[in-house]
This record gives C-alpha cells, sequence and structure tokens, in this order.
C-alpha cells in the first residue's frame, strides 16, 4: 500500500518535471528507475521508455492502447532498459498506459499522445440527401477532421462549413465537440441544388450536393381538351392540369401522381390519373357511347386538390334498324351512324338480350363493324320455340316481341 | 470356350451396367448439388440466433444527446453490435486470428487491430481479456441515421496477458472510450476509438459474522435428491421436516448449493429462485440461518465468460441479499479441486473478481469460499471475510492443522464448512468402518471443536441411495463411502452418531 503510494507521487513528479521539459532523473524506485520524463508526444513521434536497471534478465514492458494490448521487449545497453513502442501504437493518439513488473518492483505510467495539429482529411457525412424547400427541412453535414495518421483532431478545432445557393454563398464557423463538428443547413425558399464544402486549417473538402426539393402541392385548376362534343364512344378527351405549384411558388417534382375522378349522371365514378412534368400532369378518357354529363375533380392524393369542371357529350346515334333473317335466327342492327350521317367506328357496343317469356335465357355482346352488328341464334342453343328479343347500343333500347325461331 | 465367351459377356455387361448406374447416380448428384443455392436467409444476417457469450454489465446514460432524437430499437442495435466489436476484440487477441474484427470494425479501424495481432503473434503474445463494466453516453446521433458518437465511461477491463503460453501478468484498468460508429451494411462498425485512463480502485471492508452466533450447522441434500435440490422432485414438506430435524438436534445453520448450470447460467431461471426462496423461507420460520454456496458443477473459469458468471451472481445475490435467513455467501465450492486442471491463476482471479462483485452488490453479509483443505484456505485470506475450509483427514491433527491456519489468518475467523466420516463397511472398505466408528469421530471432533470453540458445519444429515457420477466419479469405494456420511441411515433411522450432531 505504502508502495503503491510512493509511485503516484513518483508519477505525480514525472508529469511535473515534464510539464517543464526538465530531464530530471527520477527519484529511486527499487531497482529499475524511469529515466525519460516525457509524457506527452505528438501522434506520430517516436516514444522510447528509458529504464536504469541493474537486473539480468530484462522484464517486458506491458502497455495497453486505443485498440489493445501488448508486450514490448526492451534493448539492452549497458545498464540502460530502453524500450521502444512500436510506431503503429504511437501513431494514434489516445492514452497508453504501461507497466513494469519484475519480481521486487512494479513501475507504471501513462503516456498521452495528442493528435497531430495540421489537417490531412475531412471525414465528411451529408445526410438526408435530400429536403424540402420551405426552411422547415434540413440536412445535417458532420467533418471528423483527421491527421495524416487518421486521428481526429483535438476538441474546439474550428471548422468552416461553406454553401452555396443560387446567388448566396455563406460560411459559418463551427468547432469540433466529442471528435466531430456538425452543421444544420435548413432549406432555402426555392428548390434547386445545394453544394456545400468544410474547410479546417485550410484544408478543404470534397463538394457535396443536396437536392433540395419543393414542398407539397397546393390547390390548381383543371381543363379538358376534346376533339368535339360528340359521345361517339372513340374519341378520346384529354385532362389537363394547371402548373401545380407548392406553396413558396415552387413547381412540384416531376412524377407527382394525380388522380381524376369522373362523375356521370348515374352516379358512376370514372377513374384516370397521370404525372407532372413541369408541373403539369394529363390524363385521358375515352368518350362515353351516349349522352353524358360528368363532373370532374382531380386529386393529389392527402394532400390537395383541384376545382370542378363539367363537360356534356351529345348523342349521336338517334336510331338504329334492325334486319330478321329469314328464318330470324341472323339479326342484323345497322346502320349506326354517327353525327354527320357517317358509319360509327368500329367498336360500338350492342347488347342482345333473349327472353323466353319472362325469363332471360341469353345475353350476347358484340361490338360493331363498318356501322353493323350481326347476331347468329345457334341451333343448338335456342331451339325451335318463340322468343323476344332486346336490343340496347348507344342508351337506345329496342324490343321485338315474340319472333318464331 | 463357350462357357468362358459366356462368362466374359457376362462380366462385360454386368461392368457396363454398374458403369451407366455410377454415372447416372454421379450426374444427378451433381445436379441437385448445383441446384441447391445458398440460403437467402443466411445472406441477409437475418436468422442469427442470440446466444449469450457476452454480457457485460452495461447502464446507459438519460439520452440527451445531440443531433437526431434516439429510438430504443437503434439503441439496442448499437448496443448489441457494440459488445459485439468488444467481443470479438477479445477473442482476436486471444488467439492472434482476425475472424469477425471486419464486422465491426470500418476498414480504416481494423488496421489498427491487425497490426497489435500481427506484432503479438510474432511476439508470440496473447491477452485474455474481457469488459466487465459499461458505462455508455451518448453524444450525438446524425440527422440521417448512420453516425454516432459514443462515450464509454470507466469500462473496467480485464487482462491476462501470456507469453510463449507462459503467464505474465494480470491487471484490471479502467478506461473511458470516446467512439465513433458508423452504420455500413447494416453493422454499426466502429470507425474511431480513442481511450483516455482513469484509475479506479474498489475497496471493501471485512464484514464479520454476527459475532453472537457461533455456527453450528450442517450440509444439507435432501435425501431423495442428493445434488438435485432445486429439481423436478423439489417438496417443501420435506425440507420443513428436515430443517425441523437439524433445529430440534440444537443446530442452528444449514450450508445449501446453487448449480449454476442448472440454475440458467447467466439468465437465471425464475423457477429455481422461487425454489431458493422457498428454502430460505422454511429456514427461516424454523429459526435457521442458511449458507448458500454458488456456482456448483461450474469448472470452467475463462476470461471471456465472466460476464456471464457475474450476471448469474448478481441476479441471485440481488434477489436474496436482504432475506433475513442468509448468513454468509460461499462463492463456490473446493475451487481449489480445479487448481490442476484449470490453472491456479485462472481459478483465483475468478474468485477474485466473483468477491468484488457480490460485494459490490451485497454490503452486509460476508463472503467466503469453500476450500477442500486447510493448506489451500490461506489463498485469498485478503478477499474474502471469513476462512472457511473443508477436513477429512485424521482426527489427531485437527487442532495443529486449524492452529496453523488461525496464525497465518490472524485477523479473519475461520470456519470448518465440511467435515465428517463415512460409516460405510463392505468390501470396498474392507469392512473397515462402522457407525460406531462414526460416532466416535464425531464425538471426538466436537470436543476438539468446544476446545477451539469453532464454527462448524458437518457433512451431512442423511445416507444417500444414489450419487451422481459428477460428484464422486464412477470408483465404487469412492460412490459407497460417500453414500454413507449421514447422521441418517437411508432408513431414516438415527444413527449412533446423531447424538454427536451438535456441541450440546
Amino acid at each position: 500500500m505504502l508502495k503503491k503510494q510512493t509511485y503516484l507521487y513518483l508519477f505525480l513528479l514525472i508529469c511535473v518535471s515534464s510539464i517543464s521539459h526538465a530531464q530530471n532523473p527520477t527519484e529511486k524506485s527499487g531497482k529499475i528507475q524511469l529515466i525519460s520524463s516525457k509524457t506527452n508526444f505528438e501522434a506520430g513521434s517516436k516514444i522510447i521508455l528509458r529504464f536504469s536497471s541493474q537486473n539480468k534478465k530484462p522484464p517486458v514492458l506491458y502497455c495497453a492502447t486505443n485498440y489493445g494490448s501488448t508486450l514490448i521487449s526492451p534493448t539492452i545497453a549497458p545498464k540502460i532498459l530502453s524500450y521502444e513502442i512500436p510506431m503503429h501504437i504511437s501513431n494514434k493518439s489516445g492514452t497508453i498506459n504501461w507497466s513494469l513488473t519484475t519480481n521486487d518492483t512494479s513501475i507504471s505510467g501513462v503516456l498521452n499522445i495528442a493528435p497531430k495539429t495540421t489537417v490531412y482529411s475531412m471525414e465528411t457525412y451529408l445526410g438526408p440527401p435530400s429536403i424540402e424547400a420551405g426552411g422547415r427541412d434540413f440536412t445535417m453535414l458532420v467533418v471528423i477532421p483527421t491527421d495524416t495518421l487518421d486521428n481526429p483532431l483535438k476538441p474546439q478545432t474550428p471548422v468552416l462549413v461553406k454553401h452555396q445557393f443560387l446567388a448566396h454563398e455563406i460560411s459559418t464557423e463551427i468547432k469540433t465537440d466529442q471528435l466531430i463538428a456538425f452543421k444544420n443547413i435548413y432549406s432555402p425558399n426555392t428548390s434547386g441544388r445545394m453544394i456545400l464544402t468544410s474547410e479546417s486549417f485550410g484544408k478543404n473538402s470534397k463538394e457535396y450536393d443536396v437536392n433540395i426539393v419543393p414542398a407539397i402541392p397546393t390547390n390548381f385548376t383543371i381543363r379538358s381538351q376534346r376533339n368535339h362534343h360528340y359521345a361517339d364512344g372513340n374519341q378520346i378527351t384529354t385532362f389537363i392540369t394547371s402548373i401545380i405549384r407548392d406553396s413558396l411558388g415552387n413547381i412540384v417534382s416531376d412524377g407527382t401522381y394525380v388522380d381524376f375522378f369522373i362523375h356521370n349522371k348515374k352516379q358512376a365514378v370514372l377513374k384516370t390519373s397521370g404525372t407532372t412534368v413541369m408541373g403539369i400532369a394529363t390524363a385521358k378518357m375515352i368518350h362515353p357511347d351516349q349522352e353524358a354529363h360528368w363532373t370532374v375533380k382531380a386529386y393529389v392524393e392527402g394532400v390537395s386538390e383541384s376545382g370542378i369542371i363539367t363537360i356534356n357529350y351529345t348523342q349521336v346515334i338517334t336510331d338504329f334498324d334492325i334486319l330478321f333473317s329469314k328464318d330470324n335466327r341472323t339479326i342484323t342492327v345497322g346502320p349506326l351512324t354517327s353525327f354527320m350521317n357517317q358509319m360509327i367506328p368500329d367498336g360500338l357496343q350492342v347488347v342482345l338480350t333473349i327472353r323466353k317469356g319472362n325469363t332471360k335465357i341469353g345475353v350476347i355482346t358484340k361490338t360493331s363493324k363498318d356501322g353493323f352488328v350481326k347476331f347468329n341464334l345457334k341451333k343448338g342453343l335456342y331451339k325451335k320455340d318463340t322468343y323476344s328479343f332486346q336490343i340496347r347500343a348507344a342508351g337506345i333500347t329496342k324490343n321485338i316481341h315474340a319472333k318464331k325461331l | 470356350m463357350t462357357k468362358n465367351r459366356n462368362l466374359l459377356r457376362a462380366a462385360v455387361l454386368l461392368s457396363y451396367i454398374a458403369i451407366t448406374l455410377f454415372l447416372v447416380y454421379g450426374v444427378s448428384a451433381l445436379y441437385s448439388y448445383l441446384n441447391t443455392g445458398a440460403d437467402r436467409s443466411k445472406m441477409l444476417h437475418t436468422e442469427l440466433k442470440k446466444i449469450d457469450q457476452y454480457l457485460p454489465e452495461l447502464s446507459w446514460a438519460p439520452l440527451r444527446n445531440k443531433g437526431r432524437q434516439m429510438d430504443e430499437q437503434t439503441l439496442s442495435e448499437i448496443e448489441n453490435d457494440y459488445l459485439d466489436a468488444w467481443y470479438v476484440r477479445h477473442i482476436a487477441y486471444k488467439t492472434n486470428l482476425k475472424a469477425g474484427i471486419d464486422d465491426y470494425y470500418t476498414e480504416s479501424a481494423r488496421k489498427n487491430i491487425f497490426n497489435i495481432i500481427k506484432q503479438n503473434k510474432l511476439q508470440k503474445t496473447t491477452v485474455d481479456g474481457t469488459t466487465l463494466e459499461h458505462h455508455v453516453t451518448l453524444d450525438f446521433f446524425s440527422e440521417d441515421g448512420q453516425l454516432v458518437v459514443l462515450t464509454d465511461k470507466n469500462v473496467l477491463e480485464y487482462k491476462r496477458v501470456y507469453r510463449n503460453n507462459t503467464f505474465v501478468l494480470e491487471t484490471y484498468e479502467t478506461a473511458t472510450y470516446k467512439i465513433i460508429l458508423l452504420l455500413e451494411d447494416g453493422f454499426w462498425r466502429i470507425r474511431h476509438l480513442i481511450r483516455t485512463v482513469v484509475s479506479k480502485k474498489d475497496t471493501f471492508n471485512t464484514r464479520k459474522i454476527d459475532s453472537t452466533l457461533t455456527i453450528k450447522g450442517i450440509n444439507y441434500y435432501p435425501q431423495k435428491t442428493p445434488w438435485d435440490m432445486f429439481g423436478a422432485q423439489f417438496n417443501d414438506a420435506v425440507i420443513d421436516r428436515d430443517f425441523k430435524i437439524i433445529k430440534t438436534a440444537g443446530l442452528n445453520t444449514i450450508r445449501v448449493f446453487i448449480p449454476y448450470e442448472d440454475f440458467g447460467k447467466a439468465n437465471v431461471n425464475a423457477r429455481k429462485l422461487k425454489k431458493l426462496a422457498q428454502v430460505l423461507d422454511i429456514a427461516q420460520t424454523n429459526k435457521l440461518k442458511v449458507m448458500v454456496t454458488l456456482f456448483d458443477f461450474y469448472g470452467d473459469y475463462s476470461v471471456l465468460n465472466w460476464t456471464l458468471n457475474q450476471k448469474h451472481l448478481i441476479e441471485i445475490v440481488t434477489r436474496f441479499k436482504d432475506h433475513p435467513a442468509l448468513l454468509a455467501w460461499d462463492l463456490k465450492n473446493e475451487p481449489d479441486l480445479d487448481f490442476d486442471s484449470r490453472g491456479k491463476i485462472s481459478v483465483t482471479s475468478w474468485l477474485k473478481r466473483m468477491c468484488i462483485v457480490a460485494k459490490s452488490i451485497d454490503k452486509k453479509h460476508p463472503i467466503t469460499i469453500g476450500w477442500s483443505n486447510a493448506q489451500s484456505a490461506i489463498t485469498l485470506h485478503n478477499e474474502v471475510d471469513f476462512i472457511s475450509f473443508h477436513y477429512y483427514k485424521n482426527l489427531s491433527e485437527f487442532t495443529t492443522t486449524l492452529e496453523e491456519l488461525q496464525a497465518e489468518t490472524v485477523l479473519k475467523q475461520v470456519v470448518l464448512t465440511e467435515f465428517g466420516l463415512s460409516s460405510y463397511k463392505g468390501f470396498w472398505n474392507l469392512y473397515s468402518g462402522s457407525e460406531t466408528k462414526q460416532a466416535d469421530y464425531y464425538k471426538n471432533m466436537q470436543l476438539q471443536l468446544k476446545e477451539k470453540n469453532i464454527s462448524f458445519m458437518s457433512w451431512t444429515l442423511y445416507d444417500f441411495n444414489k450419487i451422481p457420477k459428477e460428484v464422486v466419479g464412477k470408483l465404487p469405494w469412492r460412490r459407497n463411502a460417500q453414500e454413507h456420511f449421514g447422521f441418517i441411515d437411508k432408513n431414516g433411522k438415527k444413527k449412533p452418531s446423531f447424538t454427536y450432531i451438535s456441541t450440546d
């Protein structure tokens, strides 16, 4: 116990002498005495611990460092033991504790290794890589200035954080604390790309950039565009949004998804959608095949919406003929003519419903070709009997009762 | 001639079939081998089963970090990876191999470890180390969740250093570390690790056993379940009945054993703890004190298991440190028997550590180690609160042995925690033993004990039917002898020695 205290005082003495840079030999301590007195070093310096010793069998020096512990054998000059701390240990900043134990004495000490004062690299971490405009969102720049031997520099090392956005170039000084220096950089009001870099003692980091993405969309308007107002089931109506912007006037990011909901008179809902390019989203919808009144509204789901527009479609087919063949098994519907009495473009849906008495026994759906639709009633399916038929096309329904097959 | 030709044909045909079969088998084996790809779950580290391998005491300071707010999930991931980083490093320095380092250290950080491994390998130095306590503060968490800065204050490290497989030194160090960890490939990896040393010393005062109490005790196992007291056949009624016998016989203390593995190792089994609590409660109602012997049947003292051992110890001691029936903690039964197989340094440094941990938790009860003989009982006499030893040798030498031990450990009380004689009479000891001889032995011992005023605990209450082979081995002369150490025989009849179970 008493001995240990002696060593403690001894150690304190060493510390004091090292501060004054005096190379005083230390107090006597058993057989082995520490000669070297310096305890503070800069990383990368050669560290040799010298002891005076009468010992024939030199002890090994135990040494514990940042990453692990090791034993060091001495080189022996007459009565002097020199222990050279390996470079891979003296290269790292931190505290090394060592001890030398022989049978009758144990002597120990601490070496402090400070990082170098010059910066070699600026280890930089930036994230998140894209932030929302408007000054609420921010990105964080973390800088670890390190010296040539990969040691973080001492606390309070000044780091200059510089960032450029449009016409602004701003630099701020921050200081390292807990090995790192960090700064939160808040987004400007306009979208675009921000360039960041950092500097310490004249050493500059790489260039880093952050995308400033527009904030969430605000409400917008929509309009429609079509070739004609006829319900021909063939032409296409295009819905187009106004330029969608965020609250700060930035055009929203390309690819913002817009849904268009169309309600017709029967309260059925049709849906189409599109994504924005330069803030404008377009979506298409085929014309109805009968008179219609559409109300259309668009949404950026959960975020913003448009006003409502209404569109009317005029009926084009007012009437059509039905022709039965001799055996009544072939029914020809047509000609189906459009607004200028031209044959309606192919694809108009015609539905034939076949009933026997009051029971529905078949529905056949066909689309028009060259203005006509032909239904063939096969003998195998429709046995000889009396049937009634209903034909529906372009919102017009015609009934034919009691035809004998 | 034709016969030969037919034979030849048959041979050719058969060999053709054999070759074809072999080829088909070979091709199909190759085909099925090529169709077994890498298991995706293994590739993604998703199926790693967590086993307890490294559980040092770790506490987090309240979270007041700069930067992003920390969440529980991430914090526990950081904790796991950080401790694993220590663990792989301990293994690396113990074996001087690089396994596992890549997972827990970034490319620039691992170079430092490889340098030390390289040097240690060259000089045939190995370091068997562990960390026992961590006190971590989260200083900083980056906004993108990829970087943290930690301060690990007063990490208690234990290292045992060997050169050329010869022990050089052992050391406890308390150091503070600053750590930067980066999230890479799903691992929190150490990027920077910087150490600052602070020294700390554990000091503990010696506690004395209640001075008003002279222990008159007995080592106890139920008759039906020797060495398996807390097993499936645990029966509190039996224990209560036995304790009444013990109390009526004039004894005041029992010594019980806690098997380490049976109690669940690092994660102590709650049901076993409940049974132990029952035993202590029954002892309390019968006004008996209990000496609890820990780590029974544990024989691996390896440094890397210390964290698990201390967790076991902490859980049990914390649970029972305030129990009124508790008399003392016996850290380990006869650890000196492991000196040869495990090395004296391994065993004693382990005992020292467990002693410190037990004392840091239970500030009241004394700690001892149940040495198998008086000569070993000198070991660690500064660390324990009272000395305990076992004596199975000649009656005539007892007083001398005891006096020698007392002379060497003047300041500490000495307790005899095991002694006794088997009454076995049979082929294996040439019919030399007898119940009368046993009674004489106890009569004589009690006289000596009374004269020296020594606390004692005899071995044991009952004769046992079946001794587990882990206890005395398979040799019949040892097993048979061990079966007949009781004061009460297998039929429940008190032997003559029962008269001398206690001093009065």
